[in-house]
């Protein structure tokens, strides 16, 4: 079972406590930006996503655990998670996650 | 506070678990109180109920009968026996018109069961994959977490038993699984 940090918890936890929740950092449009959207915008930020290769941001919910979501990056070639940080935290660059790599690798 | 309704536990512990390496029983009716309230206004509301909240996730405390538990950033699991809280259920509802908080009786939802015994963590980790090893999970420390499918609350009480709580309906589930773990089932 892999283990999963929780920057809430400040723990490793099992996976089984957690649940995925999609790609970070899509910022929902306010009211007025909705009401100017047409339908093939609004479909484009409720469904297309990255799909990204490789290091990828995404949320996750400690639901079985302090119930909190958080962002975390995380490798979807390997599943390896190099990095989880807290809502509100900006998307982190490719130096950054470059940099928690190498930290990771001692 | 419904103090009149009878609390039906909606499960038996078998005699296979109630002797031997680990002994498990079930605890009677508790009151048990969910709290939300906003990291900052913790040591506020704190004050003025008259009880300290742990600002850290899993830290508890324990005190006169009353045990609160940090279960999230802003949220707290108060449970103890029924007769000290009628006050504190009270002055928690009276608080939520000035502080953004809440405060929820949730004591028919869960059922909580006591495992003593030098193994323990053995029956524990039958369905909950945490490290229960003293360094990674100290006395004293409580947390949300799973029972194989059960979602449950795990507190240790001292460095051979713990208490184990879920809501009601997964109660047979929980015990049924320990059961086939002593019985030497596959589980």
């Amino acid at each position: 079972m892999m283990l999963i940090h929780c920057p809430y918890c400040d723990e490793k936890r099992p996976e089984i406590e957690f649940a995925y929740a999609g790609e970070a950092h899509i910022v929902r449009p306010n009211a007025a930006e909705q009401q100017a959207m047409d339908d093939v915008e609004w479909s484009k930020f409720m469904f297309i996503r990255d799909n990204k290769r490789g290091e990828h941001c995404e949320r996750w919910w400690h639901a079985n655990g302090c119930n909190m979501y958080f962002n975390a990056v995380r490798n979807t070639v390997t599943d390896k998670f190099i990095k989880s940080y807290k809502i509100g935290q900006k998307r982190p660059s490719a130096a950054q996650i470059q940099k928690w790599k190498d930290q990771a690798n001692g | 506070m419904s103090s009149d309704i009878v609390f039906d536990q909606a499960v038996e512990i078998p005699d296979i678990l109630k002797s031997g390496d680990v002994v498990t029983t079930l605890v009677g009716e508790r009151t048990r109180l969910s709290l939300r309230v906003k990291a900052a206004d913790r040591i506020a509301v704190a004050k003025a109920l008259g009880i300290t909240l742990p600002a850290k996730i899993g830290k508890t405390n324990t005190k006169a009968g009353i045990m609160i538990a940090c279960l999230g950033p802003d949220e707290w699991f108060i449970v103890g026996e029924k007769a000290k809280y009628s006050n504190l259920y009270n002055k928690a509802l009276k608080l939520s018109s000035k502080y953004v908080m809440s405060v929820t009786d949730v004591s028919f939802r869960n059922v909580a069961v006591e495992l003593t015994g030098p193994k323990v963590a053995e029956i524990v980790n039958v369905g909950c994959p945490l490290d229960l090893s003293l360094a990674a999970f100290p006395v004293g420390k409580c947390t949300r977490t799973v029972y194989e499918a059960a979602p449950i609350i795990l507190h240790r009480l001292s460095e051979d038993s713990f208490a184990m709580e879920c809501w009601r309906s997964y109660a047979p589930y929980m015990v049924g699984l320990m059961t086939a773990h002593v019985q030497g089932q596959r589980v």
